[in-house]
Protein backbone atom coordinates (compact mmCIF):
# COMPACT_ATOMS: atom_id res chain seq x y z
CA UNK A 1 0.00 0.00 0.00
CA UNK A 2 2.54 2.85 1.12
CA UNK A 3 4.88 2.08 -1.97
CA UNK A 4 1.75 2.05 -3.98
CA UNK A 5 1.08 5.28 -2.78
CA UNK A 6 4.73 6.02 -3.68
CA UNK A 7 5.15 5.50 -6.92
CA UNK A 8 2.25 7.21 -7.70
CA UNK A 9 3.54 10.28 -6.49
CA UNK A 10 6.66 9.54 -8.34
CA UNK A 11 4.66 9.14 -11.43
CA UNK A 12 2.56 12.11 -10.94
CA UNK A 13 6.08 14.45 -10.22
CA UNK A 14 7.57 13.05 -13.50
CA UNK A 15 4.71 13.51 -15.17
CA UNK A 16 4.03 17.18 -14.14
CA UNK A 17 7.94 17.79 -14.74
CA UNK A 18 7.45 16.20 -18.55
CA UNK A 19 4.33 18.27 -19.18
CA UNK A 20 6.23 21.22 -17.98
CA UNK A 21 9.61 20.93 -20.12
CA UNK A 22 7.08 20.21 -23.28
CA UNK A 23 4.94 23.44 -22.45
CA UNK A 24 8.10 25.33 -22.37
CA UNK A 25 10.45 23.70 -24.88
CA UNK A 26 8.68 25.63 -27.96
CA UNK A 27 8.76 29.36 -25.96
CA UNK A 28 12.49 28.48 -25.22
CA UNK A 29 13.03 27.30 -28.69
CA UNK A 30 11.74 30.49 -30.10
CA UNK A 31 14.13 32.69 -28.05
CA UNK A 32 16.90 30.99 -28.77
CA UNK A 33 16.08 31.05 -32.87
CA UNK A 34 15.69 34.68 -31.90
CA UNK A 35 18.84 35.63 -30.19
CA UNK A 36 21.13 33.48 -32.28
CA UNK A 37 19.95 34.65 -35.71
CA UNK A 38 19.46 38.28 -34.37
CA UNK A 39 21.86 39.40 -31.73
CA UNK A 40 24.73 38.55 -34.53
CA UNK A 41 22.70 41.29 -37.01
CA UNK A 42 22.35 44.06 -34.08
CA UNK A 43 26.49 43.26 -32.91
CA UNK A 44 27.39 43.55 -36.75
CA UNK A 45 25.40 46.66 -37.59
CA UNK A 46 26.83 48.19 -34.01
CA UNK A 47 24.98 51.51 -32.84
CA UNK A 48 23.89 52.25 -36.10
CA UNK A 49 21.35 49.52 -35.99
CA UNK A 50 19.44 52.14 -33.76
CA UNK A 51 20.31 54.87 -35.63
CA UNK A 52 20.20 54.48 -39.78
CA UNK A 53 17.83 54.00 -42.09
CA UNK A 54 17.17 50.68 -43.44
CA UNK A 55 19.49 49.21 -46.13
CA UNK A 56 18.35 48.90 -49.96
CA UNK A 57 17.82 45.49 -51.07
CA UNK A 58 21.61 45.67 -52.54
CA UNK A 59 23.42 47.43 -49.96
CA UNK A 60 26.06 45.23 -48.67
CA UNK A 61 25.25 47.03 -44.69
CA UNK A 62 23.02 46.02 -42.86
CA UNK A 63 22.04 49.52 -41.73
CA UNK A 64 19.63 50.05 -39.10
CA UNK A 65 15.93 50.51 -37.97
CA UNK A 66 15.41 53.62 -36.78
CA UNK A 67 12.46 54.74 -38.87
CA UNK A 68 11.06 51.24 -37.45
CA UNK A 69 12.05 52.05 -33.61
CA UNK A 70 10.79 55.53 -33.30
CA UNK A 71 7.55 54.59 -34.75
CA UNK A 72 7.36 51.74 -32.26
CA UNK A 73 8.01 54.26 -29.05
CA UNK A 74 5.95 56.85 -30.44
CA UNK A 75 2.45 54.39 -31.03
CA UNK A 76 3.06 52.79 -27.47
CA UNK A 77 3.78 56.05 -26.14
CA UNK A 78 -0.26 56.99 -26.90
CA UNK A 79 -1.51 53.44 -26.79
CA UNK A 80 0.06 52.08 -23.53
CA UNK A 81 -1.23 54.64 -20.57
CA UNK A 82 -4.38 55.38 -23.07
CA UNK A 83 -5.44 50.96 -23.01
CA UNK A 84 -4.24 51.17 -19.42
CA UNK A 85 -6.08 54.29 -17.73
CA UNK A 86 -9.24 53.14 -19.94
CA UNK A 87 -8.40 49.65 -18.71
CA UNK A 88 -8.46 50.49 -14.91
CA UNK A 89 -11.11 52.86 -15.13
CA UNK A 90 -13.75 49.93 -16.70
CA UNK A 91 -11.66 47.39 -14.31
CA UNK A 92 -13.03 49.93 -11.21
CA UNK A 93 -16.47 50.67 -12.59
CA UNK A 94 -17.25 46.93 -13.40
CA UNK A 95 -16.03 45.28 -10.24
CA UNK A 96 -17.36 48.08 -7.55
CA UNK A 97 -20.89 48.59 -9.41
CA UNK A 98 -21.15 45.29 -11.03
CA UNK A 99 -25.18 45.75 -11.38
CA UNK A 100 -24.96 48.91 -13.38
CA UNK A 101 -26.21 48.60 -16.63
CA UNK A 102 -23.43 50.92 -17.35
CA UNK A 103 -21.14 47.69 -16.01
CA UNK A 104 -22.79 45.69 -17.97
CA UNK A 105 -22.43 47.59 -21.33
CA UNK A 106 -18.59 47.97 -20.44
CA UNK A 107 -17.99 44.32 -19.84
CA UNK A 108 -19.99 42.97 -23.12
CA UNK A 109 -18.11 45.50 -25.00
CA UNK A 110 -14.62 44.93 -24.19
CA UNK A 111 -15.27 41.07 -23.93
CA UNK A 112 -16.92 41.41 -27.26
CA UNK A 113 -14.15 43.34 -28.45
CA UNK A 114 -11.37 40.35 -27.63
CA UNK A 115 -12.74 38.26 -30.32
CA UNK A 116 -12.92 41.04 -32.95
CA UNK A 117 -9.88 39.42 -35.27
CA UNK A 118 -7.17 43.00 -34.95
CA UNK A 119 -7.73 43.39 -38.82
CA UNK A 120 -11.17 44.00 -39.01
CA UNK A 121 -9.77 46.85 -36.15
CA UNK A 122 -7.31 48.04 -38.45
CA UNK A 123 -9.63 48.62 -41.08
CA UNK A 124 -12.57 50.53 -39.11
CA UNK A 125 -9.83 52.49 -38.06
CA UNK A 126 -8.53 53.53 -41.90
CA UNK A 127 -12.19 54.08 -42.57
CA UNK A 128 -12.92 56.61 -39.64
CA UNK A 129 -9.35 57.91 -39.22
CA UNK A 130 -7.40 57.58 -42.03
CA UNK A 131 -9.38 58.06 -44.92
CA UNK A 132 -11.23 61.68 -43.27
CA UNK A 133 -7.50 62.53 -42.26
CA UNK A 134 -6.09 61.67 -45.97
CA UNK A 135 -2.88 59.91 -44.53
CA UNK A 136 -1.54 57.25 -42.38
CA UNK A 137 -0.91 58.04 -38.68
CA UNK A 138 0.90 57.78 -35.57
CA UNK A 139 -2.15 58.70 -34.32
CA UNK A 140 -4.47 56.32 -36.13
CA UNK A 141 -2.32 53.52 -35.10
CA UNK A 142 -2.15 53.94 -31.63
CA UNK A 143 -6.16 54.45 -31.79
CA UNK A 144 -6.30 50.84 -33.56
CA UNK A 145 -3.46 49.72 -30.63
CA UNK A 146 -5.57 50.96 -27.67
CA UNK A 147 -8.51 49.11 -29.10
CA UNK A 148 -6.69 45.73 -29.52
CA UNK A 149 -5.30 46.29 -25.92
CA UNK A 150 -8.64 47.23 -23.71
CA UNK A 151 -9.90 43.71 -23.73
CA UNK A 152 -6.21 42.99 -22.28
CA UNK A 153 -6.03 45.51 -19.50
CA UNK A 154 -9.60 45.46 -18.66
CA UNK A 155 -9.90 41.57 -17.75
CA UNK A 156 -6.18 41.61 -16.31
CA UNK A 157 -7.16 44.68 -14.17
CA UNK A 158 -10.52 43.17 -13.16
CA UNK A 159 -9.16 40.07 -12.16
CA UNK A 160 -6.52 41.42 -9.99
CA UNK A 161 -9.17 43.85 -8.11
CA UNK A 162 -11.62 40.58 -7.84
CA UNK A 163 -8.57 38.76 -6.46
CA UNK A 164 -8.64 40.88 -3.25
CA UNK A 165 -10.07 39.39 -0.22
CA UNK A 166 -13.43 40.87 0.65
CA UNK A 167 -12.13 41.67 4.20
CA UNK A 168 -9.78 44.24 3.19
CA UNK A 169 -12.52 45.87 1.41
CA UNK A 170 -14.90 45.49 4.70
CA UNK A 171 -12.02 46.99 6.83
CA UNK A 172 -11.64 49.85 4.15
CA UNK A 173 -14.78 51.06 4.23
CA UNK A 174 -15.15 50.66 8.25
CA UNK A 175 -12.49 53.17 8.56
CA UNK A 176 -14.57 55.75 6.59
CA UNK A 177 -13.00 55.48 3.83
CA UNK A 178 -15.16 56.68 0.09
CA UNK A 179 -15.16 53.74 -2.58
CA UNK A 180 -12.09 55.84 -4.52
CA UNK A 181 -10.11 55.41 -1.64
CA UNK A 182 -11.19 52.02 -1.06
CA UNK A 183 -10.03 51.29 -4.55
CA UNK A 184 -6.63 53.43 -4.69
CA UNK A 185 -5.13 53.03 -0.91
CA UNK A 186 -6.11 49.36 -0.56
CA UNK A 187 -7.11 47.03 -3.67
CA UNK A 188 -4.83 48.36 -5.97
CA UNK A 189 -2.00 48.63 -3.85
CA UNK A 190 -2.51 45.16 -2.57
CA UNK A 191 -2.97 43.17 -6.17
CA UNK A 192 -0.44 45.41 -7.69
CA UNK A 193 1.99 42.65 -9.01
CA UNK A 194 -1.08 41.30 -10.61
CA UNK A 195 -1.60 44.43 -12.07
CA UNK A 196 1.57 45.35 -13.09
CA UNK A 197 1.86 41.79 -14.64
CA UNK A 198 -1.38 42.97 -17.15
CA UNK A 199 0.01 45.96 -17.94
CA UNK A 200 3.41 44.41 -18.91
CA UNK A 201 1.61 41.58 -21.20
CA UNK A 202 -0.24 44.45 -22.83
CA UNK A 203 2.37 46.26 -23.35
CA UNK A 204 4.00 43.58 -24.99
CA UNK A 205 1.18 42.95 -27.06
CA UNK A 206 0.82 46.52 -27.91
CA UNK A 207 4.70 46.37 -29.21
CA UNK A 208 4.29 43.15 -30.53
CA UNK A 209 1.24 43.57 -32.39
CA UNK A 210 1.31 43.89 -36.74
CA UNK A 211 -2.34 43.60 -38.52
CA UNK A 212 -3.84 46.30 -36.11
CA UNK A 213 -1.23 48.49 -38.03
CA UNK A 214 -1.31 47.57 -41.70
CA UNK A 215 -3.75 49.89 -42.73
CA UNK A 216 -3.26 52.92 -39.99
CA UNK A 217 0.63 53.36 -39.70
CA UNK A 218 1.66 53.61 -43.25
CA UNK A 219 5.01 52.39 -43.70
CA UNK A 220 7.10 55.79 -43.62
CA UNK A 221 10.96 53.96 -43.40
CA UNK A 222 12.35 57.28 -45.22
CA UNK A 223 13.01 58.74 -42.17
CA UNK A 224 12.48 59.07 -38.16
CA UNK A 225 8.82 60.78 -37.96
CA UNK A 226 8.22 62.40 -34.78
CA UNK A 227 4.60 64.10 -35.85
CA UNK A 228 1.59 62.57 -34.27
CA UNK A 229 -0.35 62.98 -37.89
CA UNK A 230 2.02 61.55 -40.38
CA UNK A 231 2.57 58.34 -41.52
CA UNK A 232 5.33 56.29 -39.41
CA UNK A 233 6.69 52.57 -39.09
CA UNK A 234 6.70 49.79 -36.14
CA UNK A 235 9.02 47.26 -35.54
CA UNK A 236 6.55 44.28 -36.44
CA UNK A 237 5.55 45.82 -39.60
CA UNK A 238 9.50 46.45 -40.79
CA UNK A 239 9.90 42.45 -39.60
CA UNK A 240 6.95 41.34 -41.58
CA UNK A 241 7.80 43.37 -44.83
CA UNK A 242 11.04 42.15 -44.66
CA UNK A 243 10.87 38.39 -43.31
CA UNK A 244 8.55 38.32 -46.74
CA UNK A 245 10.77 39.84 -48.94
CA UNK A 246 13.41 37.89 -51.50
CA UNK A 247 16.28 40.03 -50.00
CA UNK A 248 18.98 38.49 -47.87
CA UNK A 249 19.64 41.53 -46.19
CA UNK A 250 16.07 42.49 -45.09
CA UNK A 251 15.66 38.66 -43.68
CA UNK A 252 19.08 39.82 -41.61
CA UNK A 253 17.54 42.69 -40.73
CA UNK A 254 14.35 41.14 -39.58
CA UNK A 255 16.23 38.99 -37.39
CA UNK A 256 18.01 41.62 -35.77
CA UNK A 257 14.63 43.50 -35.03
CA UNK A 258 13.10 41.00 -33.77
CA UNK A 259 15.58 40.19 -31.33
CA UNK A 260 15.84 43.59 -30.20
CA UNK A 261 11.79 43.48 -29.55
CA UNK A 262 12.31 40.32 -27.63
CA UNK A 263 15.43 41.88 -25.95
CA UNK A 264 12.95 44.70 -24.96
CA UNK A 265 10.70 42.46 -23.39
CA UNK A 266 13.01 40.89 -21.53
CA UNK A 267 14.08 43.91 -19.97
CA UNK A 268 10.80 45.36 -19.04
CA UNK A 269 9.64 42.23 -17.64
CA UNK A 270 12.84 41.87 -15.33
CA UNK A 271 12.59 45.50 -13.88
CA UNK A 272 9.29 45.43 -13.32
CA UNK A 273 9.57 41.77 -11.56
CA UNK A 274 12.50 43.43 -9.70
CA UNK A 275 10.87 46.95 -8.74
CA UNK A 276 7.37 45.20 -8.06
CA UNK A 277 7.17 43.92 -4.81
CA UNK A 278 4.35 41.25 -4.44
CA UNK A 279 2.16 41.42 -1.46
CA UNK A 280 2.29 38.99 1.23
CA UNK A 281 -1.26 38.09 2.52
CA UNK B 1 -27.00 58.70 27.69
CA UNK B 2 -27.02 56.36 24.60
CA UNK B 3 -25.18 55.83 22.15
CA UNK B 4 -27.05 53.59 20.10
CA UNK B 5 -30.68 53.34 20.01
CA UNK B 6 -32.26 50.77 17.89
CA UNK B 7 -36.45 50.27 17.80
CA UNK B 8 -38.02 47.78 15.77
CA UNK B 9 -35.64 46.91 13.61
CA UNK B 10 -36.58 43.95 11.17
CA UNK B 11 -33.64 42.91 8.32
CA UNK B 12 -34.09 40.79 5.31
CA UNK B 13 -31.57 39.48 3.05
CA UNK B 14 -33.50 39.16 -0.23
CA UNK B 15 -36.48 36.50 1.34
CA UNK B 16 -34.71 35.66 4.72
CA UNK B 17 -35.70 37.49 7.89
CA UNK B 18 -32.66 38.00 9.51
CA UNK B 19 -33.45 40.35 12.34
CA UNK B 20 -36.59 40.44 13.96
CA UNK B 21 -38.64 43.48 15.34
CA UNK B 22 -35.01 44.24 17.40
CA UNK B 23 -35.14 47.09 20.44
CA UNK B 24 -32.07 47.44 21.86
CA UNK B 25 -30.36 50.69 23.68
CA UNK B 26 -27.32 50.88 24.31
CA UNK B 27 -25.46 53.48 26.62
CA UNK B 28 -22.33 55.65 26.10
CA UNK B 29 -18.92 54.31 27.39
CA UNK B 30 -20.21 51.15 28.61
CA UNK B 31 -18.99 47.39 27.19
CA UNK B 32 -22.44 46.17 25.59
CA UNK B 33 -22.13 42.77 24.69
CA UNK B 34 -24.61 40.67 21.97
CA UNK B 35 -24.51 37.39 22.93
CA UNK B 36 -26.12 34.64 20.74
CA UNK B 37 -25.42 31.49 19.18
CA UNK B 38 -24.40 31.07 15.30
CA UNK B 39 -26.65 32.41 13.01
CA UNK B 40 -28.72 34.00 15.17
CA UNK B 41 -28.10 37.67 13.41
CA UNK B 42 -25.66 39.22 15.90
CA UNK B 43 -22.65 40.05 12.96
CA UNK B 44 -25.90 41.40 10.64
CA UNK B 45 -26.58 43.85 13.59
CA UNK B 46 -22.89 44.98 14.02
CA UNK B 47 -22.83 46.08 10.64
CA UNK B 48 -26.87 47.67 10.93
CA UNK B 49 -24.51 50.02 13.25
CA UNK B 50 -22.24 51.59 10.66
CA UNK B 51 -24.26 50.86 7.48
CA UNK B 52 -21.77 48.06 5.88
CA UNK B 53 -25.04 46.44 5.83
CA UNK B 54 -25.50 48.01 2.98
CA UNK B 55 -22.53 45.95 0.96
CA UNK B 56 -24.92 43.20 1.12
CA UNK B 57 -26.65 41.88 -2.28
CA UNK B 58 -30.58 42.48 -1.57
CA UNK B 59 -30.77 43.54 1.54
CA UNK B 60 -33.76 45.74 2.79
CA UNK B 61 -33.89 47.16 6.74
CA UNK B 62 -36.42 48.31 8.52
CA UNK B 63 -37.35 50.39 11.74
CA UNK B 64 -35.18 53.35 13.71
CA UNK B 65 -31.49 52.72 14.34
CA UNK B 66 -30.56 56.27 15.97
CA UNK B 67 -26.74 56.21 16.46
CA UNK B 68 -24.53 59.04 17.93
CA UNK B 69 -28.08 61.09 18.30
CA UNK B 70 -28.36 60.73 14.40
CA UNK B 71 -30.82 58.71 11.98
CA UNK B 72 -28.09 55.99 10.65
CA UNK B 73 -30.40 54.61 8.24
CA UNK B 74 -30.88 57.98 6.65
CA UNK B 75 -26.95 59.42 7.33
CA UNK B 76 -24.47 59.56 5.20
CA UNK B 77 -22.87 56.22 5.66
CA UNK B 78 -18.91 57.24 5.02
CA UNK B 79 -19.60 60.20 7.62
CA UNK B 80 -21.17 57.86 10.23
CA UNK B 81 -17.91 55.11 9.83
CA UNK B 82 -15.54 57.53 10.72
CA UNK B 83 -17.36 57.76 13.83
CA UNK B 84 -17.67 54.18 14.37
CA UNK B 85 -14.90 51.65 14.74
CA UNK B 86 -14.59 47.98 14.16
CA UNK B 87 -12.64 44.85 14.52
CA UNK B 88 -13.69 41.83 12.40
CA UNK B 89 -13.44 38.04 13.55
CA UNK B 90 -10.64 37.94 11.33
CA UNK B 91 -7.79 40.19 11.62
CA UNK B 92 -7.83 42.21 8.51
CA UNK B 93 -4.67 44.77 8.34
CA UNK B 94 -3.65 45.85 5.33
CA UNK B 95 -1.51 43.77 4.00
CA UNK B 96 0.45 46.04 1.99
CA UNK B 97 1.04 48.70 4.60
CA UNK B 98 3.23 48.44 7.78
CA UNK B 99 2.58 48.13 11.30
CA UNK B 100 3.02 52.06 11.57
CA UNK B 101 1.14 53.30 8.51
CA UNK B 102 -1.79 50.59 9.06
CA UNK B 103 -2.25 52.66 12.22
CA UNK B 104 -1.61 56.20 10.74
CA UNK B 105 -3.56 55.93 7.87
CA UNK B 106 -7.32 55.69 9.56
CA UNK B 107 -5.60 58.99 11.47
CA UNK B 108 -4.90 60.21 8.51
CA UNK B 109 -7.78 59.94 6.30
CA UNK B 110 -10.02 61.05 9.08
CA UNK B 111 -8.34 63.85 9.81
CA UNK B 112 -7.46 62.92 13.28
CA UNK B 113 -3.41 64.08 12.98
CA UNK B 114 -2.48 66.63 10.64
CA UNK B 115 1.22 66.89 11.71
CA UNK B 116 4.08 63.93 11.27
CA UNK B 117 4.46 64.45 15.02
CA UNK B 118 0.19 64.17 16.11
CA UNK B 119 0.46 61.20 13.86
CA UNK B 120 3.32 59.95 15.55
CA UNK B 121 1.52 60.51 18.57
CA UNK B 122 -1.44 58.59 17.86
CA UNK B 123 0.13 55.83 16.92
CA UNK B 124 1.92 55.11 20.00
CA UNK B 125 -1.27 55.68 21.74
CA UNK B 126 -3.51 53.56 19.71
CA UNK B 127 -1.36 50.42 19.88
CA UNK B 128 -0.46 51.10 23.16
CA UNK B 129 -4.03 50.95 24.01
CA UNK B 130 -4.46 47.75 21.78
CA UNK B 131 -1.37 46.28 24.35
CA UNK B 132 0.81 45.44 21.10
CA UNK B 133 3.50 48.95 21.60
CA UNK B 134 5.92 47.20 23.18
CA UNK B 135 5.64 44.07 20.87
CA UNK B 136 6.41 46.31 17.96
CA UNK B 137 7.82 49.51 19.11
CA UNK B 138 11.47 48.29 17.25
CA UNK B 139 9.49 47.00 14.08
CA UNK B 140 7.17 49.82 13.41
CA UNK B 141 8.22 49.14 9.51
CA UNK B 142 7.31 45.32 9.29
CA UNK B 143 4.67 44.21 7.55
CA UNK B 144 1.54 42.63 9.19
CA UNK B 145 2.50 39.04 7.73
CA UNK B 146 5.17 39.34 9.47
CA UNK B 147 3.09 39.55 13.25
CA UNK B 148 1.54 36.83 14.87
CA UNK B 149 -2.47 36.06 14.78
CA UNK B 150 -3.27 37.46 17.88
CA UNK B 151 -1.07 40.38 17.28
CA UNK B 152 -2.19 40.90 13.91
CA UNK B 153 -5.87 41.72 15.68
CA UNK B 154 -4.36 43.74 18.18
CA UNK B 155 -2.90 45.77 15.28
CA UNK B 156 -6.43 46.30 13.94
CA UNK B 157 -7.96 47.35 17.36
CA UNK B 158 -4.88 49.75 17.15
CA UNK B 159 -6.37 50.94 13.33
CA UNK B 160 -9.92 51.41 14.69
CA UNK B 161 -8.64 53.51 17.65
CA UNK B 162 -6.71 55.72 15.71
CA UNK B 163 -10.05 57.13 14.13
CA UNK B 164 -10.62 57.98 17.67
CA UNK B 165 -14.48 56.55 17.09
CA UNK B 166 -17.08 57.22 19.75
CA UNK B 167 -18.41 53.77 18.87
CA UNK B 168 -15.76 50.36 18.84
CA UNK B 169 -17.38 47.52 17.34
CA UNK B 170 -16.15 44.23 18.07
CA UNK B 171 -17.25 41.19 16.22
CA UNK B 172 -16.17 38.01 17.99
CA UNK B 173 -12.59 39.69 18.22
CA UNK B 174 -10.78 36.52 19.87
CA UNK B 175 -12.65 33.76 18.01
CA UNK B 176 -9.56 33.34 15.96
CA UNK B 177 -6.32 33.64 18.15
CA UNK B 178 -4.74 32.06 21.17
CA UNK B 179 -5.70 32.31 24.80
CA UNK B 180 -2.90 34.86 25.64
CA UNK B 181 -3.65 37.14 22.76
CA UNK B 182 -7.43 37.20 23.52
CA UNK B 183 -7.12 37.89 27.47
CA UNK B 184 -4.77 41.08 26.41
CA UNK B 185 -7.37 41.75 23.79
CA UNK B 186 -9.85 41.93 26.61
CA UNK B 187 -8.07 43.92 28.90
CA UNK B 188 -7.85 46.38 25.76
CA UNK B 189 -11.24 46.30 25.73
CA UNK B 190 -11.92 47.08 29.45
CA UNK B 191 -9.90 49.65 29.88
CA UNK B 192 -11.22 51.75 26.40
CA UNK B 193 -14.71 52.13 27.90
CA UNK B 194 -14.01 55.50 29.68
CA UNK B 195 -13.14 56.86 25.66
CA UNK B 196 -15.21 54.94 23.62
CA UNK B 197 -18.67 52.90 23.84
CA UNK B 198 -17.67 49.50 22.69
CA UNK B 199 -19.95 46.88 21.35
CA UNK B 200 -19.03 43.49 21.26
CA UNK B 201 -20.42 40.21 19.73
CA UNK B 202 -19.35 36.75 21.41
CA UNK B 203 -20.72 33.69 21.76
CA UNK B 204 -18.60 33.13 24.73
CA UNK B 205 -20.32 33.12 28.40
CA UNK B 206 -17.28 33.32 30.29
CA UNK B 207 -16.05 36.36 28.04
CA UNK B 208 -19.35 38.67 28.36
CA UNK B 209 -18.45 37.69 32.18
CA UNK B 210 -15.42 38.77 32.13
CA UNK B 211 -15.85 42.15 30.01
CA UNK B 212 -19.75 42.96 29.89
CA UNK B 213 -21.70 45.53 31.60
CA UNK B 214 -24.35 45.47 29.62
CA UNK B 215 -26.16 41.81 27.74
CA UNK B 216 -28.40 42.03 25.03
CA UNK B 217 -29.05 37.58 24.18
CA UNK B 218 -29.79 37.39 20.19
CA UNK B 219 -31.67 34.21 19.20
CA UNK B 220 -32.84 33.30 15.60
CA UNK B 221 -33.42 37.02 15.23
CA UNK B 222 -34.84 38.46 18.16
CA UNK B 223 -33.54 39.72 21.54
CA UNK B 224 -34.56 37.26 23.92
CA UNK B 225 -33.24 39.28 26.83
CA UNK B 226 -31.07 42.39 27.79
CA UNK B 227 -30.11 44.21 31.06
CA UNK B 228 -27.05 44.53 33.27
CA UNK B 229 -24.33 41.99 32.90
CA UNK B 230 -24.94 41.23 36.43
CA UNK B 231 -28.78 40.40 36.33
CA UNK B 232 -28.58 38.48 33.76
CA UNK B 233 -26.05 35.86 34.72
CA UNK B 234 -27.43 35.56 38.44
CA UNK B 235 -30.96 35.98 37.74
CA UNK B 236 -31.28 35.00 33.36
CA UNK B 237 -35.02 34.92 32.94
CA UNK B 238 -35.37 32.62 29.86
CA UNK B 239 -34.16 29.25 28.81
CA UNK B 240 -32.71 30.31 25.90
CA UNK B 241 -30.22 32.43 28.28
CA UNK B 242 -29.80 29.56 30.92
CA UNK B 243 -28.93 27.54 28.27
CA UNK B 244 -26.83 29.86 26.52
CA UNK B 245 -24.79 30.76 29.79
CA UNK B 246 -24.53 27.08 30.71
CA UNK B 247 -22.37 26.62 27.23
CA UNK B 248 -25.64 24.83 25.80
CA UNK B 249 -25.56 26.53 22.71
Amino acid sequence: MYSGRRLKEALFTVTIITLSVAAIAPVLHIVYTVLVNGVSVIVKAGLRFFTDLPPTPGSAEVGGIAPAIAGTILITAIAFPLSVVLGLFSAILTTEFPKNPLSLLVDTIARSLASVPTIAISMVIYTVIVVPMRSFSALASALALTIVALPYTYTYFSAALRSVPAMYREAAFSLGMSRWDTVTRVLIPISRRIIAAGALTTLARIMGETAALLFTAGRFRGGVAISLTAPVDAIPLLIFDYILSPYEIWHEVAWGASALLLLSYLAIFMSVKLMVKEVKL
Amino acid sequence: MLAVEIEHLNVYIRHAHILKNVTLRIPKNTVFVIMGPSGSGKTTLLKVINRLIDFTEGVRVEGVVRVLDIDALKADPYELRKRIGMVFQTPNPFPHLTIYENVAIAAKLNGVARSKRELDEIVRWALEKAMLWDEVKHRLHAYPHQLSGGQRQRLCLARALAMKPEILLLDEPTANIDPINARKLEEAIVSLKDEVTVVMVTHSPHQAARVADYIAVLYDGRVVEQGPAQQLFLRPSTEITQKLLRGEM
